[in-house]
């Protein structure tokens, strides 16, 4: 039976971490997340947990790196200004294979920009912003619940996949009370990192397995192995090998493709007779959420896809959704990030719209109530 | 007193020697501790596999410094063992002076230590990136074995690769020596070497979280924790116990008047205690008394989803500014209720409440002016018992501000209850 508290999305984000067994905490403080690292500051100890605040964001990153390798799991929190600083330590744990979870709470960019404004302006630096062609997960809580509830799904896909996983939140919900359900302990079944079984001197710590990874020995258990930054071979020595490289290519793309019935997470609301869908995703959902109620009531046949996995991107839905309605909106707060992804999967099928902005100021469902009607009016 | 170093003849390039160092100060160790190296040169450990079974990690340059640090927590018991290059004082920089400073237990071996070193020289050494050499660039040298010290790390010693025996020994009672230890590795030539600290303090985690405990056992001393708290409704199905639709709250005022506290009191009493389901919002101005201050929570039998109050049932208006932004969004056959000494002119359907005088009477402050919005709120709907108000004002107050804000909330009740009263019959 779970327990219902109201809290605020921060809190719900580190009382999430805490819930998937997070026990090492490195970062520097940003609003508008400051408060993750506040909680966690006092809760960590309290389970025998290590809270730090690094000196930069490239050290938090790379201390929840270092956690990870030595069996703990470990999270960091941040916006716009420090994920920019992480994204060089963010590329070495995801070529080498190292969970650890990364909260984004956007901020208004680029730069400093504006620091207590919400906003989603970071969609696409989670999917490309550290260099080369790599896999990554994010995932985009759209209420204080999903706050909660997908921070212990980043750390379960961050295990299972062996890879990085970026929440990416945003102040709507971040600083947003609400009630929540809260599981009690015991109800929350939590995805432990499994353990090599066989024998060290067979230990392939980077085995280049279609659609899996190979358990990750914690330092020190009696498994010798190398990590590197550089392309290396299964071992995890380094290699220029370019048969190598490309099995490891594949095994990479491979982990996650193979997965996304487990990773692609989103909520669907009236769109089986939806006319116009709308796609949205943090924050936003709300207001889509609610245009949902008020069209309804009005009698206007509006659904809506809320994503909660927004990387890698819910292709096979998105087409479908295409295929099925006569338009679909996309309200976000940025100038069409995730639109330009939808587009490009729903290109031929049907028009896709976006309402846009990035001033600080949230999009009302009153505003998305004014498109859908201007769209499929009469004079539409 | 060096180590017996079996020196194999054939490899004496500068890898196979450190490797060998390594080794050997592993073997020196009676509990033959494996570290683990956290190194810059992908090259090391291809010469590691006739030694000790070590594992290796080798990060993004000057980061292992940070990587470290994470180690250091996950696995308390291990050696690390950092053998950096230049990077340790370039990318790395940051990262070592607070590592220094910070204590935390590692070993961190810098090679071409000369480069770096104030005591050498070696003027006319040419890099392709700056013909003129290091030594006569306009730049002054980092020199990372002096800012160790003076940053009173635990121990810091140099050592050459041209002495791999003693080097050995020296890198293997910095690893012995609890905290942050460095060791300046020099291969040109043979230098004095020197312990220049010797302090033994704690490890930092260690430290970080002892001190962390005695300061929350400090805290809970002196505020001991409340009685348990009472929770209205926690079934599994979180139906409410009665029927709400969705019900839109606003309660817009100035900086100081307690409209965020509010608002939590407001979300934790419909929230926690009648077992709806709430959300609670605010937009804050920069300043902290003074500035516009608006707080949002809406209730109901169902999940909230979006957490504006556009449309309001009630709203308090607890000042006058943007009135008639904020008035013309009421619901119709909404509350609008505004503060009589404040607010004025808002015609017939207003119920106007001296709020913040109500507080001021009861607390003193205008503090409360917030909690006393939420008696009028109260007087005016069902959606939220007057009971789970007190109780949420007592868990989101000291026991020593309770009493006076539940008996101001309670004075905003019955002052709303007259004014209504009086509206109905004049």
């Amino acid at each position: 039976m779970p327990r219902f508290e109201v809290m605020h999305g921060n809190q719900a984000i580190a009382e999430g971490a805490i819930a998937a067994g997070c026990r090492f905490y490195a970062g520097y403080p940003i609003t508008p997340s400051t408060e993750i690292a506040e909680i966690l500051s006092d809760r960590l100890p309290e389970v025998d947990g290590v809270f730090v605040q690094m000196e930069d964001e490239i050290a938090s990153m790379a201390a929840i790196i270092g956690a990870s390798l030595g069996g703990t799991k470990s999270a960091t929190a941040t916006s716009g200004p420090g994920f920019s600083l992480m994204q060089e330590n963010l590329g070495f744990a995801i070529g080498s294979e190292i969970p650890c979870v990364v909260i984004n709470v956007q901020r208004v960019g680029p730069s400093t920009g504006l620091p207590t404004k919400a906003a989603q302006g970071d969609v696409m630096q989670a999917r490309w912003g550290t260099h080369g062609d790599h896999p990554i997960i994010a995932l985009s809580p759209g209420s204080v619940q999903d706050c909660f509830d997908l921070t212990v799904k980043a750390f379960e896909f961050s295990e299972k996949y062996r890879t990085p996983v970026i929440v990416l939140a945003d102040a709507m919900v971040s600083a947003l009370e609400e009630r929540i359900a809260v599981p009690c302990t015991g109800e929350l079944a939590v995805y432990e990192r499994p353990r090599p079984t066989g024998s060290p001197q067979d230990y392939l710590p980077f085995a280049f397995t279609r659609g899996g990874v190979a358990p990750l020995a914690p330092f020190g258990e009696g498994y010798r192995y190398h990590v590197t930054g550089l392309l290396h071979d299964e071992r995890g020595y380094p290699t220029e090998d370019s048969a190598l490289a490309s099995r490891w290519w594949e095994h990479m793309h491979s982990k996650i493709d193979d997965n996304l019935d487990d990773i692609l997470l989103y909520e669907e609301r009236h769109l089986d007779d939806a006319e116009v869908a709308l796609i949205a995703y943090g924050g936003t959902a709300m207001a889509a959420d609610r245009a949902v109620s008020l069209a309804r009531e009005q009698g206007i046949r509006l659904g809506l896809l809320k994503l909660q996995t927004i990387w890698p991107f819910p292709e096979a839905r998105v087409r479908a959704l295409a295929q099925g309605c006569r338009r679909i909106i996309v309200p976000e707060l940025n100038f069409g990030q995730l639109r330009a992804e939808i587009e490009r999967v729903a290109a031929g099928a049907t028009p896709v719209e976006g309402i846009n902005k990035a001033d600080g100021t949230q999009i009302t469902p009153g505003e998305i109530l004014e498109v859908v009607r201007r769209k499929t009016g009469p004079e539409a | 007193m060096s180590p017996a170093l079996q020196l194999d003849a054939t490899r004496t390039e500068s890898w196979h020697v450190l490797m060998q160092v390594i080794t050997s100060a592993v073997e020196l160790d009676p509990r033959r501790r494996l570290p683990l190296v956290l190194t810059s040169l992908p090259e090391l450990p291809e010469y590691a596999f006739d030694g000790p079974p070590i594992s290796f990690i080798h990060g993004p340059p000057g980061r292992n410094i940070a990587l470290a640090a994470g180690l250091r927590a996950a696995l308390p018991a291990t050696p690390l063992l950092l053998i950096m290059n230049a990077d340790a004082v370039t990318l790395g920089m940051n990262h070592l002076i607070h590592a220094a400073r910070r204590n935390m237990g590692m070993t961190l071996m810098i090679l071409r230590a000369e480069v770096t070193d104030k005591v050498t020289r070696s003027v006319g050494k040419r890099t392709s990136w700056r013909v003129y050499g290091i030594q006569e660039s306009i730049e002054k040298k980092a020199t990372p074995l002096e800012l160790a010290t003076s940053l009173e790390a635990a121990s810091v010693a140099r050592g050459s690769l041209e002495d791999p025996g003693e080097l050995a020994r020296i890198v293997h009672e910095s690893m012995l020596t609890p905290g942050f230890t460095m060791v300046g590795v020099t291969s040109a030539s043979n230098l004095p070497t020197g312990r220049l600290s010797s302090t033994r303090l704690p490890e930092y985690f260690e430290a970080y979280r002892d001190w962390s405990r005695s300061l929350r056992e400090r805290i809970a001393r002196e505020q001991p924790p409340q009685g348990p708290m009472v929770i209205g409704t926690t079934d599994a199905t979180a139906t409410p116990r009665r029927h709400v639709p969705r019900y839109e709250v606003r309660i817009v005022g100035v900086g100081g008047q307690g409209v965020k506290l509010a608002g939590s009191v407001l979300g934790t009493a419909a929230g926690e205690l009648e077992g709806l389901w709430t959300t609670q919002r605010g937009e804050y101005g920069s300043a902290t008394r003074g500035g516009p201050s608006l707080v949002d929570v809406i209730l109901g039998s169902e999940r909230i989803g979006y957490p504006r109050a556009d449309h309001p049932d009630v709203l308090v208006l607890l000042a006058a500014k943007s009135i008639e932004r904020h008035a013309a969004g009421v619901k119709p056959g909404g509350h609008l209720i505004v503060d009589a000494d404040r607010v004025d002119g808002t015609g017939a359907t207003a119920i106007a409440v001296p709020m913040v005088r109500i507080a001021i009477e009861h607390t003193g402050k205008p503090l409360a002016a917030g909690i006393v919005a939420l008696g009028c709120i109260a007087a005016v709907s069902d959606a939220v018992s007057l009971d789970a108000l007190k109780t949420g004002i007592a868990h989101n107050l000291p026991e020593r501000l309770a009493a006076a804000n539940i008996a101001a909330m309670v004075a905003g009740y019955e002052q709303t209850r007259k004014v209504m009263e009086g509206n109905r019959h004049g």
